[in-house]
């Protein structure tokens, strides 16, 4: 069957020509690297027999809110290779890393209302409840359930004293000019 | 320094270095100018007002700025960084390099300009300079963290895993006890694993295995340190240290196919070949017999066995695996099993158990010696199954009969039409399969799989404008298009370039192409930023990891497509110039000497004003680019829409030349490139090169028919020509003369001769057999009728096999219409060219390109079926009380209007 490993940066190419094949929320290749540089222990990808990607889960820790929380950014599996359980696989690996590595409290992830195969996924096979509806959160119009499962527990004590930029779907990440050091005139 | 400012005017040039940092530009060039209201030719302030301009997107005033601003203080160094920092937004970093290091003369300390200048040595790998900088940022400020770390990654980089270890001690050194405080444990941890495993990369696996059980407590990702340990372990040998971990590697992840692989090295039971012995066999599926009792719902131990077992073994195991499935209704059950196809036997063993299910299910319910009925749907999944295969081992009829009866049985299963689109581009039928795909599509609008399949195949059969009109249903954003190119979606980029070049159309076709090489470029640039963000989270071996994945990005398949379509393109215009083009050059050279300046010169105020206007038009569009979001969405009018420009290219061999030297040095071990480089460089009259890419061929594969065509081609070429008169010719003359006895397949023959020779090798192959026709005409074009025959003659012999239903032949499609071509272009015989043609029918009666009696170009065809299933989805749409949505009619009718029936 397909095996279930974590990403490599080799693999960011494939994950995203995946995504644009199964879903309408895409993004450029910045915002992978941005999330394997960042939270390497996060992203899986399945992989089949061929060496073919044929779906990964793309994952981040929350870094601008007080509590220590995970986020899904994407999860996708190839029509063709559906019923074989990848997505749940996907989800409790990159679920199990942020409990262990960052010591997550809770995992959040955004759901299409009429995306029903998605959200019986998530409510009855992964246990996530609905915490809110964001209104107009798709770029087409359309609102998203705001999800959320609690994880066992911290280990450590782990809160960020970064701060970032915030990164919209599709947004590029970390952008701009190097900060000059032109403030020294005289 | 420059001139000194008051200190009015000193705080206000404070702010607009704030200004420019934080973005707040319209601010920064308010203070700017009252700057400059009492101190014009305060060159920092002109730099820095240049600086916040090319933020604006006014590049060319930013340019003049900055550059009056250097004249007017030659020896600041704020204006040499801003001039640095100009090159670098526009990727010109040698010459931002050069700003710096010009800068770093008047201001050697500067911590600004350094660090600036070691992210630039990172992005182009001037390594050795990387690590002078960052040992002098490290000198500088031996309190920063991130400075130690930069020292040592640059070290790294440069070859010097050793060093990069001291370094990282050394660091070690200066830190506490009880570090790393709470909320600098994965930082610190991911560190430690990047030392350990540069003691790996130095070859101290006995250090790095004993540092990494020292730091333990202090490494936050215990998956890693697991991973990292075994792989140590592994490498000194401790085998059974191994295969314990690997076994609760397992209990961790029991569907990772690696684990599996590490566990059978450490029982000594993996060969890389999977050639095992019958007694390797044996202790193997002993193993997996033991590991199917711990990890029962892991699918990976009961599919493994099925690489390794054989014969009546092999079988018992597959219909163990199998049955589930199709109970299940898994739709990959056949991309599963693919891989086995190519081991000897496996498939004839395969179809035997599927047909002796697919029969026993259909008698009675269920499966063989079992007598729990089967749910109806399993017939269903068996003959999905079965259509597969057949279509794998090329019967597509077969294949066609057991999908069609699949669909027939439960036709509300879109996995049915699109496997039968699958099929019937394999048997040729590209429209039909287009067809059968937009009707998956329209089954499942909300779907994005099926759309991007549906587009693929459309493109495939040459329908670009309905397959646009497809793809552009999932890519709305709001009131903005978030269209295929901005999302980077190569496959589609690629598919499309390539149709446009088969219908001929170059523009558009190069268009595609080099879209997708901007998007490559693009990510090159993409690295840029996380420099330094990689050195403050700590995540270095991902970093160097993504380094070395940047550095090969060009070896990307994608890359390759693009870069061959784009020099197919460059060479066809070469070939055939556009007609205007012609026509104009025709006119041109009727002119007097003067006249042509006058219309040279009309054409550069034509070209200057419609650049103009794109520009004018693009300052329109960012004036008016706020939406309704309140975002500014500066989308830059394109100028070139439909790939004009392109094809106006002055010497489309140079730009070919381009790429070429990219694959060259990305994907040398592809024929493809060698074969693009054969065409190319003999059209330039490149000898000497022509023979270099010759030669590639002959090492990557001699026996290639291509690769003979090319060494054939070339010194038959090379033997026609003058005899040498420049110093160079001669020159060339010898090379040639001193290269041609070292090439075996020329030892002592004749052109004639060698291309004998290499028939006797392969004689019973088509597509060697055209090879040799194709030469023999080149050599002798008065043996065209004897190359003809020598064609025609060919027989397609029937594939030894035990398979239970029908023959299979030798020949395939794609080889088949390659030779048509070769009859109707180089040999250029009309009437042999037919005559393939209407054999070729018979042995492909769904192609449409040999119009056979089943394809789309025939009356009895898929597309008969295909209204008979409209009508009964009409049907079923009453019944259901559904309405046809407009798009799903709109899908049809448009697929409809593009049918060649």
């Amino acid at each position: 069957m397909v095996c279930i490993r974590k990403a490599t940066v080799k693999d960011l190419l494939a994950m995203q020509a995946c995504n644009l094949f199964c879903l309408p929320e895409n993004y450029q290749m910045k915002y992978y690297l941005y999330h394997i540089l960042s939270w390497p222990q996060l992203l899986y990808v399945a992989e089949d027999y061929n060496g073919r990607i044929v779906g990964y889960v793309l994952a981040k820790m929350e870094e601008e809110t007080t509590d220590c929380h995970g986020h899904i950014t994407s999860l996708a599996v190839l029509r063709t290779h559906r019923k074989l359980g990848l997505a749940t696989k996907l989800m409790t690996a990159a679920q199990n890393a942020m409990e262990q590595v960052f010591g997550a409290e809770y995992v959040s992830l955004h759901v299409r209302k009429s995306n029903r195969a998605a959200f019986n996924l998530y409510t009855e096979t992964l246990g996530y409840k609905i915490h809110d509806v964001e209104a107009k959160y798709y770029a087409d119009g359309e609102d998203a359930y705001d999800m959320r499962k609690q994880l066992k527990g911290k280990q450590h004590h782990h809160h960020h004293h970064h701060h970032h930029h915030r990164h919209e779907h599709g947004g590029g990440c970390c952008s701009g000019e190097p900060k000059g050091n032109v403030a020294k005139a005289t | 320094m420059g001139a000194s400012l008051p200190p009015k005017e000193a705080n206000l040039f404070k702010l607009i270095v704030k200004s420019y940092e934080t973005k707040q530009y319209k601010k920064g060039l308010k203070a700017a100018d009252a700057i400059l209201k009492k101190f014009p030719d305060h060159g920092e302030t002109l730099s820095m007002k240049g600086l916040t301009l090319n933020c604006m997107d006014r590049k060319s005033e930013a340019y003049e700025l900055v550059r009056q601003g250097l004249k007017n203080d030659l020896k600041s160094h704020v204006c040499w960084h801003v001039y640095g920092l100009l090159y670098r937004s526009d990727r010109e970093y040698r010459e931002a390099i050069k700003c710096y290091r010009n800068a770093l003369r008047i201001d050697p300390d500067n911590i600004e300009i350094l660090r600036d200048l070691s992210l630039l040595q990172a992005q182009m790998r001037d390594l050795s300079g990387f690590v002078e900088t960052r040992q002098q940022l490290l000198t500088l400020k031996p309190n920063h963290r991130m400075n130690w770390i930069g020292f040592s990654v640059a070290h790294h980089l440069n070859s010097n895993s050793f060093k990069a270890v001291e370094i990282l001690e050394a660091y070690e050194g200066t830190l506490d006890e009880d570090h790393p405080p709470e909320n600098e444990r994965c930082e610190h941890g991911e560190m430690l694993l990047y030392k350990i495993s540069l003691l790996e990369e130095c070859g101290f696996l006995e250090r790095a295995l004993e540092e990494l059980h020292k730091k333990e407590s202090k490494i936050v990702d215990k998956l890693v340190y697991k991973e990292q340990e075994v792989s140590l372990l592994v490498k000194l040998g401790h085998l059974d240290e191994g295969e314990a971990l690997y076994r609760a590697l397992l209990s961790m992840n029991p569907d990772n196919y690696r684990y599996y692989e590490g566990l059978q090295k450490c029982v000594g039971l993996y060969l890389e070949d999977g050639q095992y012995s019958p007694d390797q066999i044996d202790r193997l599926d002993s193993l997996y017999k033991t590991l199917v009792q711990q990890y029962k719902w892991s699918s990976a131990v009961k599919r493994i066995p099925l690489d390794f077992l054989q014969g009546g073994q092999f079988r018992e195991a597959a219909d163990s695996y199998i049955r589930p499935l199709l109970t299940k209704g898994v739709p990959s059950l056949f991309s599963d099993l693919s891989s086995l196809y190519n081991h000897p036997g496996k498939a004839d063993i395969l179809e035997q158990l599927i047909l002796e299910l697919e029969h026993s299910i259909r008698m009675s319910g269920h499966y063989p010696g079992r007598t729990d009925k089967e749910p109806p749907s399993t017939l269903m999944w068996t003959l999905f199954l079965l259509a597969q295969h057949y279509d794998r081992r090329g019967q597509y009829e077969i294949a066609l009969s057991k999908i069609d009866e699949a669909i027939e049985h439960t036709p509300t299963v879109i996995d049915l039409y699109s496997v039968k689109s699958r099929i019937l581009k394999h048997a040729g039928d590209l429209v039909a399969a287009a067809a059968f795909a937009d009707e998956a599509r329209c089954m499942d609008l909300a779907d994005r799989y099926v759309n991007s399949e549906c587009v693929k195949r459309m493109l495939q059969a040459d329908q670009v404008a309905l397959a646009e009109k497809t793809a552009v249903l999932f890519t709305k954003d709001g009131d903005q298009h978030n269209n295929l190119h901005d999302m980077q979606c190569m496959w589609y980029e690629l598919a499309s370039g390539e149709s446009y070049f088969r219908q001929g159309d170059l523009g558009r076709a190069l268009k595609k192409f080099l879209a997708v090489e901007k998007h490559y470029a693009d990510i090159t640039e993409d690295q840029f930023d996380f420099h330094s963000y990689c050195l403050r989270k700590m995540t270095l071996r991902t970093y160097v990891e993504m380094l070395k994945f940047q550095d090969q990005l060009h070896s990307h398949a994608y890359f390759h497509k693009a870069a061959a379509g784009a020099i197919r393109c460059y060479i066809k215009l070469h070939d055939s110039p556009p007609k205007s083009t012609a026509e104009e050059d025709d006119n041109m050279s009727k002119l007097l000497p003067s006249q042509k300046k006058k219309m040279r010169q009309k054409q550069r105020k034509a070209e200057a004003r419609a650049k103009k206007e794109a520009e004018e038009k693009n300052e329109e569009s960012s004036a008016s680019g706020v939406s309704k979001s309140g975002k500014r969405h500066v989308k830059p009018v394109d100028p070139d829409p439909n790939g004009e420009k392109l094809l106006q290219v002055e010497d489309p061999l140079s730009e070919a030349t381009k790429y070429l030297k990219l694959l060259q040095k990305n994907s040398p071990d592809s024929l493809e490139t060698h074969l693009l480089s054969f065409e190319l460089y003999t059209r330039k009259q490149k000898i000497l090169l022509a023979l270099q890419a010759v030669k590639q061929l002959l090492r990557l594969d001699a026996e290639h028919p291509d690769s003979h065509r090319c060494l054939i081609k070339f010194f038959h070429k090379v033997g026609s020509m003058n005899a040498p008169v420049t110093d160079s010719e001669k020159l060339i003359w010898s090379v040639l003369e001193a290269e041609r006895p070292t090439i075996s397949q020329l030892h002592e023959k004749s052109l004639f001769e060698a291309n004998n020779s290499f028939l006797e090798k392969h004689k019973d192959s088509l597509m060697h057999r055209a090879a040799f026709a194709e030469i023999l005409h080149i050599l002798d074009s008065n043996r065209k009728s004897e190359a003809v025959k020598f064609v025609e003659d060919s027989t397609n012999n029937i594939v030894p096999r035990n398979g239970a239903l029908g023959p299979i032949r030798e020949w395939n499609l794609t080889d088949c219409i390659a030779v048509h071509k070769l009859l109707e272009t180089v040999l250029a015989d009309q009437d042999a060219g037919l005559r393939w043609k209407v054999r070729c029918a018979e042995y492909f009666p769904y192609s449409t390109y040999f119009e056979g009696c089943h394809s789309s170009a025939s009356p009895n065809s898929a597309f008969s079926q295909l209204r008979k299933n409209s009508e009964n989805e009409s049907l079923n749409h009453s019944v259901d009380g559904q309405n046809v949505g407009s798009i799903t009619s709109n899908g049809k009718l448009e697929a409809f209007k593009d049918l060649t029936i």
